[in-house]
């Protein structure tokens, strides 16, 4: 005899569906039963689509590449939430077990003049690559793996760069934030490469073309509510703004770029 | 590129070399630094309104010895204009910003919660544009009451050179219905704007540290209760105060000119 499988998750879904750039769009709600508390979100937007495959209705367009937290692709908003109830995680990362049976859960894109919704969940997230024209690098050659001590970065400074660099650019900032604002994103770019001596020579060039693009492609300005900070999945810090308005202060009044 | 502009304005600030300006001030970052700095500064004035105005409850010679010291110095057309000039400012980029802050989301989300720990369900953060409306609203019928005297329905007592009895004009406004009420909300929301907008100045301005932020966020915190309690105190407890002990009774008739 054989013990009846422990039974899942039933759930009810709204998911945002929209058929291109520009549909108008609306909330289809779908039933999913038996759903595995073990699954990951993305697993169960597999489910999802594999139904509605099989009645042959369009499956649910999300973005995903390496399910493990660390593209960047998958960010979503899951019941007003981006990447969902948890903090620094991805929606990737998300589990099932996170919800009840007989749930309702809402999954929209994220929303933002400079976030255009694409398809159903995928939004397209260029203006973040445009920003990061501006000088989001380091444009001297720094050739191979330099001797380790010709090249002295001190200790506090290389732990700020590594945190700022841990940004995925996933653009659950702008999602969360009700300017839909870009700053968290720019902060951690701007004070990634600042801090360090390679980024050093170009911070003032950096932060005006950066600022410049991020206003140009429509995001809003920072009220400094913190949304942005608690919907990183990267623990971007809000201290890394504060850096972000010195670099430009500094480079609008006191430097020589024009 | 701009090459050989007719444009006089342009060739103005072509020659000064001040397209850094421009770019600055139509950045958003460089408004809320402008926007932080004249809130900031606007913070100061409120320090030194609110340090008079509590020598109401010292009675009418304390206060009128300090109204009639105030309005006797020089320099203060200067700080009037000054104040003008920063209010103008706040008020134009609140309006700009709010606007583009608006349009960068034109699409609403359907469902929306905050990610952050314990927030309140209004937090003050969310609507600086209504409490900063409803400030504008407090102090244009304060300026109207006090400044322009634009209320004939005030009884307001006769104005006198030698004696400006300000200490009875003051209570005459806050002892108005109209005036009083307006004053209690209009002070509140001070409070309110204030409990998001003095600590956040700093970030606009670049200022977070380890070393500094806990306390700036404290004092920041402090300064908004005593700011919003302080101000909000003279319209609930100056008529009361003034009606137990009538002015009239200490008043020192100035002797003939
Ligand atoms: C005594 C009067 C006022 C004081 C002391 C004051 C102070 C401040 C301060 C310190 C900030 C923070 C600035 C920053 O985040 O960098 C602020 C923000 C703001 N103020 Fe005021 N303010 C006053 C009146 C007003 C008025 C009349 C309005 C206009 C309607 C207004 C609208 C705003 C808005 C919209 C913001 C937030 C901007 C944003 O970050 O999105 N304020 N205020
Ligand atoms: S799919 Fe790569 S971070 Fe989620």
């Amino acid at each position: 005899m054989i013990a009846p499988a422990k039974s899942g998750l039933n759930l009810t879904l709204k998911v945002w569906r929209q058929s291109n750039r520009e549909a108008s769009g609306e909330f289809k709600t779908y039933e999913l039963s038996n759903i595995s508390t073990d699954m990951s979100f993305l697993e169960m937007l597999d489910v999802l689509n594999q139904q509605l495959i099989s009645r042959g209705e369009e499956p649910v367009a999300f973005d995903h590449d390496c399910r493990e937290g660390i593209c960047g692709m998958c960010g979503v908003m899951i019941n007003g939430q981006p990447h969902g109830p948890d903090r620094n995680v991805t929606t990737c990362q998300l589990h099932m077990r996170r919800f009840r049976d007989g749930d309702t859960i809402v999954i929209e894109p994220w929303r933002a003049e400079a976030f255009p919704v694409l398809r159903d969940l995928v939004v397209d997230r260029t203006s973040f690559d445009r920003i990061i024209q501006q000088g989001g690098f380091v444009s001297v050659n720094t050739g191979s793996a330099p001797e380790a001590n010709s090249l002295p970065v001190p200790r506090v400074k290389q732990e700020r760069a590594m945190d700022a660099a841990a940004c995925i650019g996933c653009g659950a900032c702008v999602a969360a934030c009700k300017n839909a604002s870009a700053m968290l994103f720019v902060s951690a770019k701007v004070s990634h490469l600042s801090h360090l001596p390679q980024g050093g020579g170009e911070r003032a060039s950096r932060v005006l073309g950066m600022i410049g693009q991020m206003d140009r492609e429509g995001f809003g300005a920072c009220t400094n509510t913190g949304e942005c900070e608690a919907a990183c999945p990267a623990n971007i810090s809000l201290w890394n703004i504060a850096v972000l308005n010195r670099e430009y202060i500094r480079a609008s009044l006191a430097s020589n770029v024009q | 590129m701009e090459t050989g502009s007719a444009n006089p304005q342009s060739s103005l600030t072509n020659r000064l070399n001040l397209g850094w300006l421009g770019r600055m001030l139509s950045s958003s970052v460089g408004r809320k630094f402008v926007m932080g700095v004249t809130g900031l500064l606007l913070c100061g004035f409120l320090i030194g309104h609110l340090a008079g105005n509590l020598l109401l409850f010292g009675g009418p010679e304390a206060f009128d010895a300090y109204a009639t010291w105030i309005h006797n110095q020089e320099f203060l057309p200067l700080i009037e204009l000054g104040l003008l000039l920063l209010f103008l400012a706040h008020i134009y980029l609140a309006v700009v910003v709010t606007i583009e802050n608006r349009a960068a989301r034109s699409k609403r989300y359907a469902v929306k919660h905050s990610k952050q720990a314990g927030m309140p369900p209004l937090p003050p953060h969310n609507w600086m544009f209504v409490s900063g409306a409803i400030v504008l609203g407090f102090v244009l019928l304060h300026l109207a009451d006090l400044r322009i005297g634009l209320r004939p329905d005030l009884a307001f007592p006769e104005w006198d050179e030698h004696h400006p009895r300000m200490y009875e004009m003051t209570v005459a406004v806050l002892s108005n219905p109209l005036s009083r009420v307006v004053y209690i909300i209009g002070t509140i929301f001070l409070g309110l704007h204030l409990s998001h907008g003095a600590a956040s100045a700093f970030r606009s301005l670049g200022w977070d540290h380890p070393k500094y932020t806990p306390t700036i966020r404290l004092m920041s915190w402090l300064f908004a209760i005593v700011i919003g309690v302080g101000f909000c105190s003279l319209p609930i407890l100056i008529p009361e105060l003034a009606a137990v002990a009538p002015p009239e009774a200490k008043i020192v008739t100035p002797a003939e000119p």
